[in-house]
């Protein structure tokens, strides 16, 4: 595994040659037609970025050439100089420069001393006539190489296609491989276990040409919030951090709204004014702080200000003003618990939470966008210093890692992201309280209902759950969804297993309950279950 | 539609031959034009999927596409609701407007090769059967045998289908 600045220098070599192509072509474009006003932009901006991407990458004199390269092409722009005789003589000399600097910095070698080419373009610049070495280009054009570039674009239409392959190939191999056990034939065998490491490192391999960096998201966040700002009066300063984390590029696409919307609502709900700042103590300047980090195999983005925070107690007043929770119900959750009820849709339309707390415009909207990926999203606040959001999301979206389970005979998935933990518990731990199970898992009680009862077919409410329907040991999965923990009981734990999930074709892609299939070696067909529409089904069909 | 359209219809085509592949459901023979069957096989293994109309057998890995099994004998009722289905059955593989569904019969299904005229217009009759006209093409009668040629892209829209469907 390459690391992580040989990645980045292989890119800015690319990119600087792919940029020295285009400088040759479009500077010959100007010798032909030195009104050429489309080329003569292209090459002002070619010198731009390049001079930024130089200087980035520490090699401080190629940024030096095209700063100095630049300002000439803007001179013609500005019909200033015009690009003939001698000053086109040194842009040429420039190009071809900046040519073998790049080539030498690919090379590992010294890159060659361009003062002679600085003295003459501030020359052209002080408007002076250049000293031209006749011999300087001749020799650079015996030398000349042609390059291709090492970087190739790609859709991401097309990764996505090599990524579904890679998802049937490893079902299939799974299929094999069990197959292969149950022949028995010791070379299949071989050659299966072979397929499976190849697969593997396959998938491994497309898995990472999909990867970005977050910062390609976050980077463009300091524009975003300058807008809002000024539109809302605020004096903020953003802070970036871990912009080098590596996401899949769709999952950053899935949360660019999300995002968006977490930071616009930080800034013009969350930060107070400066005259408020003041009143409360505060630097006039509010802190917003967008970073990014791995945790395990996660990646945790936070969206962290340092503003007024989340009035709990209106949160809670309001949920029960909504008929979300019994107002005794209410008065016993904890914050945690209630800062929940802010993702619940349409929760936050309510004008007076966002008035009172300073949030939540569409959280819901957010919450649904981290729900499609397998992710989870946990708000953290303490009412006058300040709010986190945090957004946990799956590194690839390609494989999961799932617990298997079997219910009446049949297996099914359910993802690890939202699974707690599994506990196996004798009638005695269990107890019946208003008509549901509950159970003490890690001094937590959390109710418990039989997932078979659950997904029987109807909406009507469960039948109370009684002590004697629950016979013998109890297989209890714990799934936590919105910082709610629900108790699933189910026939049999089977294993865990990373899997490939196949979205739910047409027309059963409307039953939400389901997030999708996968095929088990065995061939059998497995259906994942989606926690949050489970927890909601539950909720739902309670009392 | 008026009967006058349907008879000079008949005269301008009056040659073409259609397949069809026809089955048994209930008491009664139906048939698919051949163009809208994928596959026929051995019914593979249900996966069945909780929250949704019994007559959804539900899924089965059919050559690595999952797709959706329904059973139209228990949709339109033409089985007595205590009888189950055969050990083994076969299902019809048909290709709807952007996905493919399985339909499961009791009895290998038969190709049959018809003239375009002997497909009428189902008459007024078929108002008493349990499907409704909207989902049948036609009628064609032959050698005695009447066959109800049914329309699958009708009946097979994601609405039709999870009609019942629980929220």
């Amino acid at each position: 595994m390459k690391s992580r600045e040989q990645e980045y220098r292989e890119m800015y070599m690319a990119e600087a040659l792919e940029a020295y192509d285009a400088m040759s072509r479009h500077i010959s474009e100007l010798e032909r037609n030195p009104h050429d006003s489309q080329a003569l932009n292209e090459l002002f901006r070619l010198m731009h970025n390049l001079k930024s991407n130089s200087r980035a990458m520490g090699y401080t004199s190629i940024g030096e050439v095209a700063h100095h390269m630049e300002t000439i092409f803007g001179l013609i722009r500005s019909k200033e100089r015009e690009f003939s005789g001698s000053l086109a003589a040194v842009l040429f000399t420039g190009v071809d420069m900046i040519g073998a600097m790049i080539r030498a910095v690919g090379d590992d070698e010294v890159v060659p001393d361009s003062n002679v080419l600085l003295d003459n373009l501030d020359r052209l610049v002080r408007g002076e006539e250049p000293v031209l070495e006749g011999e300087l280009a001749d020799e650079e054009d015996a030398t000349r190489k042609l390059e291709l570039s090492d970087l190739v674009y790609i859709q991401i239409k097309k990764l996505d296609h090599l990524l579904n392959l890679v998802g049937e190939l490893i079902i299939d191999r799974d299929r094999i491989l069990t197959l292969s056990q149950e022949i028995g034939n010791s070379a299949l065998q071989t050659s299966a276990a072979h397929l499976f490491r190849i697969t593997d490192e396959l998938q491994y391999s497309v898995m990472d040409a999909r990867l970005v960096n977050v910062g390609s998201l976050l980077n463009k966040f300091p524009r975003v919030v300058r807008d809002v700002a000024s539109a809302e009066q605020k004096q903020v300063e953003l802070t970036l951090s871990g912009q080098d984390i590596q996401i899949d590029r769709n999952i950053l696409q899935i949360i660019t709204d999300a995002l968006l919307h977490l930071v616009r609502n930080a800034v013009a709900h969350g930060l107070e004014t400066p005259a408020e700042r003041e009143k409360a103590g505060k630097p006039a300047q509010g802190q917003l702080t967008l970073s990014a980090q791995t945790e395990r195999d996660d990646v945790l983005i936070q969206v962290t200000d340092d503003g007024r925070g989340i009035d709990v107690e209106s949160v809670r007043r309001k949920a029960v003003e909504r008929g979300l929770v019994g107002k005794e119900a209410a008065r016993q959750l904890d914050d945690k618990a209630v800062r929940a009820f802010l993702f619940e849709p349409g929760f936050s339309m309510a004008k007076e939470v966002t008035e009172i707390s300073g949030r939540g415009v569409g959280l819901d909207v957010v919450k649904l966008a981290i729900d499609s990926l397998g992710g989870q999203l946990r708000v953290d606040s303490v009412l006058g210093q300040g709010t986190t959001f945090t957004l946990v999301l799956p590194t690839s979206i390609a494989v999961k890692g799932a617990l298997l389970f079997e219910l009446d005979e049949r297996s099914y998935a359910i993802p690890l992201m939202h699974t707690d933990s599994v506990v196996s518990l004798w009638p005695d731990d269990l107890h019946v309280v208003g008509g549901l199970l509950m159970a003490e898992v890690q001094g937590e009680n959390v109710p418990v209902v039989s997932l078979r009862r659950l997904l029987q077919n109807g909406d009507e409410p469960l039948q109370p759950a009684t002590r004697a329907e629950v016979q013998g040991r109890q297989d209890i999965i714990i799934v936590n969804y919105n910082n709610r923990k629900l108790g699933l009981i189910v026939d049999r734990f089977l294993r865990q297993q990373n899997i490939v999930i196949k979205p739910m074709t047409k027309p059963l892609d409307t039953i939400e309950l389901f997030g999708g299939v996968t095929l088990l070696g065995s061939g059998q067909v497995c259906l994942v279950l989606d926690v949050p529409a489970l927890t909601r089904l539950f909720l739902a069909r309670r009392l | 539609m008026p009967d006058a359209e349907l008879t000079t219809d008949k005269k301008n085509k009056p040659d073409t031959i259609i397949q069809l592949i026809v089955f048994r459901l209930g008491e009664e023979e139906y048939g698919l034009r051949i163009e809208q069957v994928k596959e026929v096989t051995v019914t593979p293994e249900i996966a069945r999927m909780p929250k949704t109309p019994p007559f959804v057998k539900g899924i089965a890995n059919l050559r690595g596409d999952i797709i959706a099994i329904i059973d139209l004998e228990e949709r339109f009722r033409l089985r007595p609701a205590d009888e189950e289905l055969p050990t083994v059955s076969y299902t019809l593989a048909i290709e709807a407007k952007d996905y493919t569904i399985g339909i499961v019969v009791r009895e290998v299904p038969q190709p049959l090769s018809v003239p375009v005229s002997s497909i009428e217009k189902a008459p007024e009759f078929i108002q008493d059967i349990n499907i409704n006209d909207k989902y049948i093409e036609g009628i064609v009668k032959i050698d005695g045998r009447i066959i109800i040629v049914l329309d699958m892209l009708k009946l097979l829209t994601p609405n039709e289908i999870m009609q019942l469907q629980p929220r």
